[in-house]
């Protein structure tokens, strides 16, 4: 009875030992401050907007698809994104890049993008006809 | 309004069954009747309410917000139907449509045994309760009304007919960044338009639409058998609280089985049909991205397979008379399937998913976050704390040593690792709870070795016999299927290559499993068919794996540009793109690749278009499938080839933009002088700007040129910095500047301009693999149900 418990105890430390090693190396942080972002020397999931004024550039010879992100200060980033524009670029306002600063701009590797909550409120300034 | 009313009233017939049941199980003798009739009464009010949503959205009702935030009037018959669950409110109301029918079945077969009733329905419909609370006025109403909270209206689905009317103009407002138009609905417009006879359906003539993402087949029957799938996990929770209401734990392992094993094949195969639309609608050429929404719905499924081997050892080790092996460990595994189902509910519609998952939805509000909390509490708590009350009752049974070689402690074995894979995934997908992350390599490095052991288990589970197995005779029985085994992976490995040791040991351990089953199966065609299900099932798991293996680790990719006209050729196959044209009446464009493959040729076309939705441009992958690969064509873009080839700016004054190196600032507008655009007198205008780079500093000034009203834009060319600076169009009161930046000279001679679609396309082997192994998988389940349903009588 008790060596069984132990046999199983240990495996379950080694397997949870195992778990949290490569949750640790394979773990990414999520940042919305880009000043931290540009300071950082790991992948990070940074979450911005779309700064649309700045319109985005595809380089075919280089297949790489690039924009300018912007964090809740104001702060502006450049992208580039080894990688076709996903599908619903254009309507997305909220971005999510996973990637690493470097040389003055943000290496995705990874790009979510999400569509805006549809005109509730706030985000609709109000002018009439 | 009906609608809302018949929810309501099915809202309080679910409470009244619930009462009645519970009463019924305390022993009170009349209560039996009363709870079934409540029951049946909320059943048919939940369908009859069910119909009121599809005929809402049939009728293009836009009065109902729900209605109109997924539908829209060009919708085909079935892609409407469909649009039911495209929201919350919907796939909240599909759930409890489903789970009411399945109650309906339920409460048939509880009736048929003992006095099985009224515990296990008591517990259900708590559970429908809950979900009649979730689509009830106070939250997620699919029959709200759509100016009960303002909502802002595209003034494009409004009737043009009616937008002079004078009340309105109060009610229009505009986007400052997109210039749209809406009328803000709100209770007081909807009151004026009452008064002015006016119905809110003629006012509002068309919806927002459906994701064209979404218009897929694939896509109109994943959200169903999945739904079906998560109501069905509610049986084993209710048999669990049952056996445990009761305090016998001998008979609902036999009577809960076929709904285990038919609960776990239909969510399995609702998975991953997601998996599939993934495949052949996204583009990006897989099924399965970890994605936490994926993973949540994968997680309960796991520990339902985990819970089908422990009611099996204790199913078996019942035949000697009591209760058997592993009773906790089965209440504790079919109570989690069903908490962990409300989990994945949790994670994919309280919005805290925001930022890590494609699939995570708009965040539904405060009110609505604390109900789902509360949901899944009440079940941990429930569940749980029966758990604990009833421990030491269980603690009474005498747990037998087993030996090292039985089926028994293999089973068990079996379980913990697949609880272990379990963990695995919830632990990776909760990161994003404390705003933590992991990377695809966290869930695909922990699993493979899960994979293998998985693998061995299975086979030396069979291999092993009840109770206890001699050694000898174990070796003797695994020849065969140890020999074959070797030999397969010998040949898969030599053929394809394969130098990865981790790989080569999974499709070792794989198909030691399929040889294993295998073995049995064929033994057990010529007998009794019935018995198949578990070998018919884990075969299906084999060639699964086989296909991702093939798939996943094996597939390669090249990006592709397509002249017209011109044949390119990768993987031995020789495209052409040939030209494109219109489908689905102009909404959609196919783009016309032939192919030619040793002879054998064929036209492969994948589509784009802007969808009219999102304004986005949406594409669709074209695949050529076949047994041993797929060919997967990802469109990635078009270039007619007389575009421009600058770089289109928008700038205002101070601000600067980066282009090949230079740092190209807008200093100041050069005004117009406004006396001689009076007088008509020549004028120009232009963004006086700073270009530098590396010290080196070029002051220029494109210019729009006007004399007499005829307009003629002079271009800036700087040649010590091979630029050129044109004006596309400038705002005199913003001073806002449209400008496109390109070289003056093109490195390359500019050649005519040519059209060129660009792909990538990958080769994707044994994919087909992937679904026919699921396939062979879910059927083995079912061939399982039939074989269980007939013991759980006797």
């Amino acid at each position: 009875m008790k060596s069984k418990y132990l046999f199983g105890g240990t495996i379950i430390v080694i397997f949870l030992g195992l778990m949290a090693y490569l949750f640790t190396q394979s773990n990414i942080q999520y940042e919305s401050n880009f000043q931290k972002v540009m300071t950082k020397d790991r992948t990070v999931k940074a979450t911005g907007s779309w700064v649309k004024d700045k319109n985005y550039e595809i380089n075919k010879e280089k297949r790489t698809f690039s924009f300018y992100l912007q964090d809740e200060n104001g702060t502006e980033m450049k992208v580039i994104y080894n990688g076709t524009i996903p599908n619903n670029f254009e309507s997305a306002r909220s971005v999510v890049v996973t990637g690493k600063y470097e040389n003055g701009y943000f290496h995705a590797k990874d790009i979510l993008t999400k569509c805006p909550s549809k005109y509730e409120g706030e985000n609709v300034k109000t002018s009439s006809l | 309004m009906i609608g809302s009313i018949v929810l309501s009233l099915a809202l309080l017939s679910s409470l009244i069954a619930m009462v009645m049941f519970f009463l019924n199980y305390r022993g009170y003798k009349n209560t039996l009747n009363y709870g079934r009739i409540a029951y049946h009464a909320m059943a048919m009010l939940v369908i009859v309410g069910a119909a009121l949503l599809w005929h809402a959205i049939l009728t293009h009702s836009y009065e109902y917000k729900y209605v109109y935030d997924y539908s829209s009037n060009d919708l085909s018959l079935g892609f409407l139907l469909s649009t039911f669950w495209g929201g919350q409110e919907g796939s909240f109301m599909l759930w409890l449509l489903l789970s009411s029918i399945i109650g309906i079945v339920l409460q048939s077969y509880s009736s048929k045994r003992g006095d099985l009733e009224p515990r296990v329905m008591a517990v259900f419909t708590l559970a429908t309760t809950f979900l009649l609370v979730m689509v009830s006025p106070m939250f997620k109403n699919p029959f709200a009304f759509i100016w009960a909270d303002p909502t802002f209206v595209d003034i494009k689905n409004v009737n043009s007919a009616m937008l002079s009317l004078p009340f309105l103009q109060n009610f229009i407002y505009s986007d400052g960044q997109t210039k749209q138009q809406f009328v803000k609905m709100t209770a007081d417009l909807h009151a004026s338009l009452a008064s002015a006879g006016i119905s809110v359906n003629q006012f509002i003539v068309n919806g927002k639409g459906l994701n064209p993402q979404l218009l897929n087949f694939w896509m109109q029957i994943h959200p169903p058998i999945l739904f079906t799938g998560f109501s069905m996990s509610t049986v084993p929770f209710a048999f669990a609280m049952a056996a445990m209401m009761k305090n016998d734990y001998r008979d609902w392992v036999k009577q809960s089985f076929p709904w285990v094993l038919a609960g776990a094949g239909i969510l399995g195969l609702g998975i991953m049909l997601g998996g599939y639309w993934a495949y052949e609608m996204l583009g990006w050429g897989g099924y399965w991205a970890w994605d936490p929404v994926e993973n949540s719905s994968l997680i309960p499924w796991i520990i339902g397979v985990a819970s089908v081997h422990t009611l099996l050892v204790q199913r078996k080790s019942q035949s000697k008379g009591g209760v058997g092996k592993f009773a906790k460990t089965n209440l504790i595994l079919c109570l989690l399937t069903y908490i962990l189902v409300l989990y994945a509910t949790f994670l994919t519609r309280s919005g805290v998913l925001g930022d890590a998952s494609v699939h995570s939805f708009v965040d539904p509000g405060m009110l609505v976050y604390l109900f789902l909390v509360i949901f899944i509490s009440a079940f941990i708590l429930l569940g749980f704390g029966m758990l604990i009350y009833r421990w030491k009752d269980l603690s009474k049974n005498i747990e037998t040593e087993e030996s090292l070689l039985s089926r028994e402690l293999a089973l068990f074995t079996a379980a913990v690792v697949l609880c272990a894979s379990a963990i695995i995934v919830f632990v990776g997908t909760s990161a994003p709870l404390v705003s933590h992350a992991v990377e695809t390599t966290f869930y695909n490095e922990m699993q493979l070795p899960i994979v293998i052991i998985i693998g061995l288990l299975n086979g030396l589970s069979l291999l092993l016999k009840w109770k206890h197995s001699k050694g000898k005779d174990l070796l003797k029985k695994s020849v065969l299927p140890i020999s074959a085994t070797l030999l397969f992976t010998i040949i898969v490995s030599v053929f394809a290559g394969i130098t990865n040791l981790m790989v080569i040991l999974m499709i070792l351990a794989i198909s030691f499993s399929l040889f294993v089953n295998l073995e049995i199966a064929v033994k057990i065609i010529r007998g009794n068919m019935k018995m198949l299900g578990a070998y018919v099932a884990h075969i299906g798991i084999a060639v699964l794996v086989l296909g991702i293996i093939g798939s996943a680790i094996y597939s390669q990719e090249q990006d592709i540009d397509l002249i017209k006209g011109q044949t390119k050729e990768a993987f031995g196959y020789k495209m052409t793109f040939t030209g494109w044209s219109p489908i689905e009446n102009g909404k959609k464009y196919e783009f016309n690749i032939h192919m030619n493959k040793g002879g054998d040729e064929y036209f492969i076309n994948p589509v784009m278009y802007i969808a009219s939705y999102n304004n986005s441009l949406m594409r669709e992958p074209a695949i050529k499938v076949g047994l041993t690969k797929d060919l997967y064509i990802s469109p990635v873009g078009y270039d007619e080839g007389n575009g421009e080839t600058g770089k289109p700016v928008s700038l205002a004054v101070g601000q600067n933009i980066e282009y090949e190196g230079y740092q190209i600032q807008y200093e100041s507008f050069d005004r117009p002088d406004v006396t001689k655009m009076t007088s008509g007198g020549d004028i120009e205008m232009g963004p006086k700007l700073v270009v530098s780079k590396d010290g080196k500093t070029y002051n220029v000034e494109p210019k729009i040129k006007g004399s007499m009203g005829n307009f003629t834009y002079v271009p800036a060319e700087i040649k010590g910095a091979n630029l050129k600076i044109e004006i596309k169009k400038i705002d005199p009161t913003s001073e806002k500047a449209d400008l496109v930046v390109s070289k003056l000279v093109e490195d390359t001679p500019k050649a005519p301009p040519k059209e060129v679609l660009s792909i990538q396309a990958s080769i994707k082997p044994f994919i087909s693999l992937v679904w026919i192994g699921v396939l062979i998988m879910v059927l083995g389940f079912f061939v399982s149900v039939g074989r269980r349903l007939k013991e759980s009588l006797i």
